[in-house]
């Protein structure tokens, strides 16, 4: 066990993999010479050498569909594509290839492959950098997607991902990257992809969510908890597939649901995640389920980062809503 | 441009292989059309979905495939059958997935081809991805990719030579420039003089070769394949061919071409010239022909029939396709649809 | 025999072409894949050739003419059909694979959605409107407390309590107990829900009778109580790989694996070990049961009720599972007959599910013993010289002390803790 950080966390993940498995394989822009743009690869390519860490041209489409020659072909890759907004030009190849090659050839040839993908806001950076577009990889059948909130789930998870039979997209919360340091134990362990993680336990209100608003979420946990409300909070972890029957159990007992995200409201997650919660739990609902989102703008500038990222504050008073009912 | 085999039958030079591979070259050209000629009927006839034929490119997809070795990989299109055929794809499975039965994507265990792309593209840098595994591996093996003058106009063309030149993988890329992108002439697509000129940007050969001949098809794509199993690297081929049909059985070529320049290329047929090649050297008759036509029909026929009996698809396939295992939503969801 | 040729959709989404030229006369005849007509379509003029060989009986329609898709184009058969004016039922082909959906409308066979009675204007939620349908409460009837006049569980509760009787029987048959309303939370204060709600102002005591389900299980209890004397040894079982197992089962088979499946096959072995655990007390005699009846306790709405496995040792991991399921829906629905509910010679109870932890479950008559599991929760365990983090179950085992002792007790409990921590060496029997 060590003291990391997310960020040093995931590089152990990928660290691991690559001592453990000779099909494994890193390729992205800058990964190898640079370390990453996040520094998450930090230090592989000299351990591993240019034949197992290529840098590549910048060319997103050429990197998640080399990615699946080679995952097709029996190698485990693993592609970082810099940041969310880049993520698109390779979007024909994830959606029309990866996700589909094992249904087009009926599970004859597969792509056990991982894209992971820096997400998210609230680092003041230029547009396209900070967007968190997660229900758009989450929509497309044979994918699965994946977002980690803690050093401990961040390496668990990674290492599924890597050995998972189907293909990953691996979201990473930038703002997390470096914000907590947790133990996290040495060596291969995986986090089984899929089970929601009961984060605090309680009985009055389920607040619900993942990745970087998960730091917002345990804020807002902890100011209502200071004022006698019991909380219970799930770190969703799998967005696809989503544990419907994990986030049922909790608010079947609890009766109410807040779910946060950062993306926008409309067409995302939440929305989802209400509809599953109404068909399994109507009956044990003491309040609507409520949604604490993005807005539906184009993710802002750094200026105005404060006006859409949502905040602790927004979640309590969701929360109070909720409770009142 | 390379060329072999004139349209009348006469060749440039004394023959460079062997009298019986141009005979088994032709008795698969002549198995193709029989096929291609059976799956636009079947089509009129509301037994196949939508077919994309290849009449008049027999030459230039049956010689490429001959070029490769067994575990090749081939990663091709929907008008490629021809050439997926010629590495293993069998008949019976090509039928059953025009007749939208997802089992015609299920290659043989050993049959590395990779289902066709319908999307127009996007498959090249698979072949890269492909080809890049086996280097790594260290197995020998390469990758052909075939694509259309169409495709080369997709960034997805630009990425793929791109890696494939940077990381110097075993690959050959293909292209049958049967001048349309369905409607549209392929001067009209590109100011690069040939498509065989793109290769010097990205520092690799490009060839340009007489797609209708197969013997220099196959001589040129050997080459290529030669190449990229000794390490040297990725090449382009551009074969020059024409597409004889429409683009696919919901189109028509009449809108936007003279019916007297598919006749010009009716002249260049690939399948006549090496008739007149083999009548000359005394290796063709009648009786020959009428056996090879009868042996292509039977052998299509059958797989007509084992594709028309087939049990339909399963919902419970359908759903069991998409993941190893199925999801607890796709679980709930077989348990709600059956 | 006549064969009708259907004009199919031969340009993804059409619906008709016009006959440009026939190419095959009536009367003719025709080639497998022989072209036999030229159509014109919004797309494009084409050929199409027949499907079978034959004589052109009749075309569907002539030169000029406008045919939709999925009618008759052309009739083909012998030339001896020629002879009659109009062929007798000839044989559809089959509908072409690119096909059209039927538009028309069907008979579903269900009736039209129950209305309430009046329109009414009432707001309240669906957790409300469920309490007030069992409570019998008519919603029109209240007016709401909440805001914009929303009926609150309060309301309902208060409406209930003004009229006990009504709430009695129409929610409970006649020998039912009537059950205290369910607690709720106050939230009328945010800061802090209560726990409980205050008792309304006026509430009196009532005697009912009890059911005759409640009326066995006390009589049982009592029995046992008085005559068995019983000691519980409590333990807890890393239930890391049971879990997984479990998942692993349910993945692979695609059904849901009851926790009491397993733990059954967990205890099969410790009763063949220890005879004595699958018995009954007769007096001076100690009777050895020979059949292997596993009970298990299902929690119903009219009290608990142990439903019987009958020759659980013949049965796999995966027949127990359809068996428990199968008995745990009837015992709720009273369906099961009286042998499926009485005459086990061992009684797993799973308290887990309603969130047990350790119990001191009492023995049922003619039993020597139950073993009651409860939920696995995760927490510290001591690995080798580490403290690690895995879900531990807790175990609670009642025995009858008249025939077993403690060391034999003991020595069961290590043997099913043995079994349930590895599954796999149970398993494998």
């Amino acid at each position: 066990m060590s003291q990391l950080t997310l960020a040093q966390a995931l590089n152990g993940a990928l660290d691991t993999a690559l001592s453990g498995d000779e099909r494994v394989l890193l390729l992205g822009e800058d990964v190898g010479r640079a370390g990453g743009v996040f520094r998450i690869t930090d230090g592989l390519r000299e351990k591993y050498g240019p034949d197992r860490v290529y840098d590549t041209p910048v060319a997103e489409s050429g990197i998640a569909g080399a990615a699946f020659g080679m995952a097709v072909a029996g190698m485990r890759p693993v592609a970082e594509i810099q940041f969310m907004g880049f993520s698109y030009p390779a979007y024909d190849q994830i959606v029309n290839h990866i996700a589909r090659i094992r249904n087009r050839s009926s599970h004859r040839f597969t792509a056990p492959l991982v894209i992971r993908i820096p997400y998210g806001g609230g680092i003041g950076a230029a547009e396209h950098h900070s967007e968190s577009m997660e229900a758009v990889y989450v929509h497309v059948p044979g994918l699965k997607v994946v977002v980690p909130s803690t050093p401990r789930d961040a390496k668990g998870l990674l290492l599924a991902a890597i050995n998972d039979p189907d293909p990953v997209v691996f979201l990473e919360p930038i703002r997390l990257y470096r914000a907590v340091k947790e133990d996290v134990p040495e060596g291969a362990y995986e986090i089984e992809i899929g089970p929601v993680r009961v984060e605090r336990s309680g009985t009055d209100l389920t607040l619900i969510s993942w990745g970087a608003m998960m730091k917002e979420t345990r804020q807002a946990a902890s100011q209502l908890e200071a004022v006698g409300v019991s909380v219970e909070v799930l770190d969703v972890r799998t967005l696809s597939p989503l544990d419907r029957s994990g986030m049922a159990e909790s608010v079947s007992k609890t009766g109410r649901a807040v779910v946060v995200h950062e993306a926008p409201l409309t067409g995302g997650l939440a929305g989802e995640i209400a509809a599953s919660i109404q068909e399994r739990c109507l009956y044990d609902l003491k309040a609507p389920v409520s949604r604490v989102t993005g807005w539906d703008t184009v993710f802002p500038l750094k200026l105005s980062e404060g006006h859409y990222l949502p905040s602790a504050e927004r979640i309590v008073n969701a929360a109070r809503k909720v409770l009142e009912e | 441009m390379l060329s072999f085999v004139r349209p009348d039958g006469t060749t440039a030079d004394d023959l460079p292989i062997e009298v019986e591979v141009v005979r088994d070259l032709y008795a698969r050209m002549v198995e193709a059309r029989t096929y291609d000629d059976k799956s636009m009927a079947m089509q009129r006839q509301g037994r196949l979905a939508t077919y994309a034929p290849f009449r008049g490119q027999e030459a230039a997809q049956i010689g490429a495939a001959s070029a490769l070795a067994e575990g090749d990989w081939v990663a091709a299109t929907y008008r490629d059958a021809a050439l997926n055929w010629s590495v293993g794809y069998p008949w019976r499975l090509l039928i059953a997935g025009r007749r939208g039965h997802e089992i015609g994507g299920r290659l043989p265990d050993g049959v590395n081809v990779l289902p066709p792309s319908i999307t127009v593209g996007g498959h090249m840098i698979h072949a890269v991805g492909l080809a890049w595994a086996e280097a790594l591996k260290g197995t020998g093996r390469i990758a052909l990719t075939s694509f259309g003058d169409g495709a080369t106009s997709e960034g997805d063309f630009h990425e793929a030579m791109n890696f494939a030149a940077v990381y110097q993988t075993p690959i050959v890329f293909f292209c049958q420039n049967n001048g349309y992108a369905i409607s549209y002439p392929v001067e009209e697509q590109t100011r690069s003089e040939t498509i065989a000129a793109k290769a010097d940007a990205y520092g690799m050969p490009g060839v340009r070769v007489d797609g209708n001949d197969v013997v220099a098809t196959l001589l040129v794509t050997a080459r290529a394949v030669e190449r990229a199993r000794s390490g040297e690297g990725p090449s382009l081929i551009e074969a020059v061919t024409y597409r004889l049909g429409p683009h696919t059985t919901a189109d028509d070529p009449a809108r936007y071409r003279d019916r007297d320049e598919a006749e010009e290329w009716e002249e260049r047929d690939p399948l006549l010239r090496i008739r007149l090649l083999l009548e000359r050297a005394g290796l063709w008759t009648s009786e020959w022909q009428q056996e090879l036509e009868e042996r292509a029909s039977s052998a299509i026929e059958e797989a007509v029939s084992w594709a028309e009996a087939l049990p339909p698809p399963t919902f419970d396939e359908m759903l069991e396709r998409v993941y190893a295992r199925p999801t607890e939503a796709l679980r709930e969801q077989l348990e709600a649809g059956r | 025999m006549a064969r009708e040729f259907l004009l199919p959709d031969i340009g993804e989404g059409l619906t008709e072409a016009d006959i440009v030229q026939w190419l095959v006369a009536e009367g003719e005849t025709v080639e497998a894949d022989q072209p036999i007509v030229e159509v014109e379509t919004d797309k494009a003029v084409v050929e199409i050739p027949s499907p079978w060989a034959g004589t052109v009986l009749s075309h569907g329609a002539a030169e000029g003419d406008t045919l939709e898709v999925g009618s008759v184009l052309v009739v083909i058969g012998d030339e001896s059909e020629m002879e009659a004016s109009a062929p007798a039922a000839p044989t559809r082909e089959a509908p072409p694979i690119v096909g059209s959906l039927s538009e028309e409308a069907e008979d579903l066979g269900m009736p039209p959605p129950q209305r309430e009675r009046t329109p009414s204007g009432a707001k309240a939620l669906p957790l409300v409107r469920k309490m007030a349908r069992e409570l019998g409460i008519d919603l029109d009837e209240i007016a709401g407390s909440g805001p914009d006049g929303r009926i609150t569980r309060e309301d309902v509760e208060a409406a209930a309590a003004a009229e006990p009787e009504i709430t009695l029987s129409t929610v409970w048959d006649d020998e039912t107990a009537p059950v205290a309303p369910p607690a709720t939370p106050d939230l009328t204060s945010v800061e802090k829900p209560a726990k409980e709600r205050a008792a309304p102002a006026t509430r009196e005591d009532r005697r009912t009778p009890m059911t005759r389900v409640r009326r066995t299980i006390a009589a049982n209890m009592s029995r046992s109580w008085s005559e068995i004397p019983h000691v519980t040894t409590f333990d807890d079982v890393d239930a890391t790989r049971l879990l997984e197992v479990r998942s692993a089962l349910a993945d692979r088979h695609g059904i849901k694996i009851p926790m009491e499946a397993l733990v059954v096959k967990a205890v099969l072995p410790g009763l063949e070990a220890h005879p004595e655990f699958n018995a009954t007390v007769d007096g001076d005699h100690l009777i050895y049961r020979g059949r292997r009846d596993i009970g298990i306790a299902v929690d119903t709405p009219e009290g608990l009720m142990v439903a019987v496995v009958a020759n659980a040792d013949r049965l796999g991991v995966l027949e127990l599972a359809s068996e428990i399921a199968r008995l745990g829906a009837g015992a709720r629905g009273r369906t099961l007959t009286p042998d499926e509910l009485s005459g086990q010679t061992f009684t797993v109870t799973n308290i887990g599910a309603v969130g047990g932890g350790h119990g001191t479950p009492i023995v049922p008559p003619g039993t020597t013993a139950i073993l009651s599991v409860g939920r696995a929760q995760d927490k510290p365990i001591v690995f080798g010289n580490d403290l690690a983090i895995a879900p531990v179950m807790p175990l609670s085992l009642s025995y009858d002390h008249r025939v077993i002792d403690g060391a034999t007790g003991r020595r069961f409990m290590a043997l099913v803790i043995e079994n349930l921590t590895e599954p796999a060496l149970f398993l494998a029997n």
